[in-house]
């Protein structure tokens, strides 16, 4: 075992549908059988879907997230000038039929609109139910799985993740890896699932598309100073565009972890809610997700020395870009 | 000629969002005024599918950003106590101290601040590009949203970037939002006459079309589903999803390698490969479009 006591692996690629949660779900497992105590989080909060990787469909605990305002504007007060549509900063008020709106959809109830109202009309609804902690302590991979899920249409979903991340910490006693499922961009979401952890792995895929979005999300790991390793899925749509991405993940000091072959098994055993090292565990992305793994368990076993020659040497600094009053 | 807004959606990442919005801009351009607006700030890719190396017209996407007035300052605290982002804080017997990248331009503490301490300045949060698309015979205009990497809040950006969408729409707008299904999303969809989800047929797929048709029901717009990589999976459920929500038309476009080699070279599948059955799947969707809506 390593001489750390906790590593929190999180797994992103900036673009969606790369195979995060395939990935996520196979190393959870394979890291479990290999004798580590594992915690797995569901830190997508928009769009949950590792507990569906795994064939969960049942928590045993689920906590209520609540967060943020809605504000409304009751009619009989309203003059209509409009005051409100024009303060808002997230393009909540909406002008409907002569009468102004305050869309729940898109509002954080930050009370810019009520400050703005000469005639005191807009209240707000408090403590609004943002979203749901999912635990399931007992899963047939004899590891815990944390998933949040944030209501559709709400806002900040970067904070649940953020809770959701510390309740797995608690769960894992503080003790072995957690593997963390990030949401696809580089946001608020992706921000707070790297937020204190140790390794990212990025998974990419041989389209520009992808490759594009790996080069931001990398400028965010390099940020939090975090060492990072590579997964190239479905290399095999474009080997030479594979070339391309291996020459910049060894110019970046990415290791690359492995290559997985594109293969039907994946999308047929989501069909049958069943992680594919258990569906399918002689098919040809299940051999190269082990070789995979085998990389990973060695960086672990071998995790002080892995990690200080894979943190980024230059910490990129986040500069904000800032405009003083009058200029 | 009235304004049409599209806007191409999904919840899930990687269900071929960027993929039927460039196609479509393409089909449409033929015929309309486009504007395609890539608001998936944190991962924008519709250049990319495009083979567009450089953007055009780049802007700073700025909001508000708190500075403090000291003489007027009377440390009661008031604008760290209103402010939901925690950037904010106010050290005992000390004037408060504002983090930018935290802030998220609400502009809530500036007018709380009972003795007007609260200056405004600015903060620059991401950029928008628009680029004159000439390729593929076509013509038609591009704007993309880019965060800048680092910074957490997309809601604000996305909001200006989506007035400046409306603005420069002369025909159609064809809006192309990121994965998810959070407020961000809801802002990118705004005001659409009709909004295309796309999703894919697998448990994921299901599990997001599910959120986000959530979203639209809400918000009240018409909408209608592309499955895409049809063939990889069942698609029954989908089904029942759809018919629950009230989606008025649904499209396939079968699994083909002719989308992946399009997708990889740039070139939208309609331009690579007009033969393909993923080409004609979207000449059928464009058909009922023009027949239906435009």
């Amino acid at each position: 075992m390593s001489s750390s006591d906790l590593i929190e692996i999180v797994i992103a690629s900036g673009k969606g549908g790369v195979g995060k949660s395939t990935i996520a779900a196979s190393l959870a497992i394979i890291l479990r059988n290999s004798g580590y105590r594992v915690t797995a989080i569901d830190a997508d909060a928009e769009a949950p879907n590792l507990h569906l990787v795994l064939g969960i469909d049942r928590w045993d605990r689920v906590i209520e997230y609540h967060e943020g305002r809605i504000g409304s504007i009751r009619d009989d007060k309203c003059i209509y000038c409009g005051y409100c549509y024009d303060s808002c900063a997230f393009n909540a008020v909406e002008e409907k039929d002569g009468k102004y709106i305050i869309n729940p959809w898109i509002c954080e109830g930050c009370f810019t609109c009520s400050f703005v109202c000469p005639v005191k009309a807009i209240s707000f609804k408090y403590n609004v139910l943002a979203g749901h902690i999912r635990i399931a302590y007992k899963t047939p991979y004899k590891f815990p799985l944390v998933s949040s899920k944030i209501k559709p249409g709400r806002p900040n979903s970067g904070k649940l993740v953020t809770e959701a991340k510390n309740l797995g910490r608690s769960i894992s006693g503080g003790k072995g890896v957690i593997i963390v499922d990030a949401a696809a961009g580089i946001g608020c979401q992706v921000i707070a699932s790297l937020a204190g952890s140790h390794m990212a792995i990025l998974v990419a895929e041989p389209t520009p598309a992808s490759f594009s979005d790996l080069r931001r999300i990398h400028k965010i790991t390099k940020h939090f100073g975090i060492p990072s390793a590579l997964i190239v899925n479905k290399y095999d749509l474009n080997k030479v565009f594979v070339q391309e991405i291996m020459r910049y993940a060894e110019k970046e000091n990415i290791e690359l972890l492995g290559l997985l072959p594109y293969d039907h098994a994946v999308p047929r055993s989501m069909a049958i809610n069943k992680p594919v090292i258990y569906a399918y565990p002689n098919s040809s992305v299940v051999k190269s997700i082990i070789e995979t793994s085998n990389k990973l368990l060695a960086i672990l076993r071998n995790w002080e020395n892995w990690k200080l020659k894979h943190i980024p040497e230059k910490i990129e600094p986040f500069i904000p870009i800032i405009i003083k009053p009058g200029s | 000629m009235s304004k049409i807004q599209l806007s191409v959606t999904g919840g899930k990442g990687g269900t071929g969002k960027s993929f039927v919005a460039t196609n479509l801009a393409v089909l449409l351009a033929e015929k309309h005024d486009v504007l395609l607006a890539d608001l998936d700030l944190e991962a924008p890719n519709d250049h990319v599918l495009l083979g567009i190396d450089n953007l055009g017209n780049k802007e700073d996407i700025r909001i508000f950003l708190p500075f403090i007035d000291y003489k007027k300052c009377t440390l009661c605290g008031i604008c760290a106590k209103i402010c939901d982002t925690g950037a904010i804080f106010m050290p005992p017997k000390n004037p408060p101290i504002v983090f930018p990248r935290l802030c998220s331009g609400c502009k809530a503490c500036y007018y709380a601040c009972p003795y007007g301490a609260i200056i405004e300045g600015g903060h620059v949060i991401a950029h928008s590009y628009l680029t004159i698309i000439k390729k593929f015979n076509v013509m038609f205009r591009l704007l993309t949203g880019i965060l800048r990497p680092g910074e957490e809040h997309v809601p604000p950006g996305l909001a200006i970037i989506k007035r400046k969408a409306r603005e420069l729409a002369k025909e159609i707008l064809l809006i192309d939002t990121g994965a998810g299904a959070g407020s961000s999303i809801s802002i990118a969809l705004q005001y659409s006459d009709l909004v295309i989800a796309v999703t894919e047929p697998t448990p994921l797929g299901l599990h997001d079309l599910k959120s986000i048709l959530e979203v639209v029901n809400g918000l009240g717009y018409r909408v209608w589903v592309i499955i895409n990589r049809y063939g990889l999976g069942p698609i029954d459920d989908h089904l029942k999803i759809m018919k629950m929500y009230g989606v008025e038309k649904y499209f396939k476009i079968p699994y083909s390698m002719d989308a992946v080699e399009s997708y990889i070279r740039g070139i939208p599948v309609v331009v690579y490969n007009r033969d393909s059955i993923v080409s004609k799947s979207f000449y059928n969707i464009y058909q009922v479009l023009e027949d239906e809506i435009l």
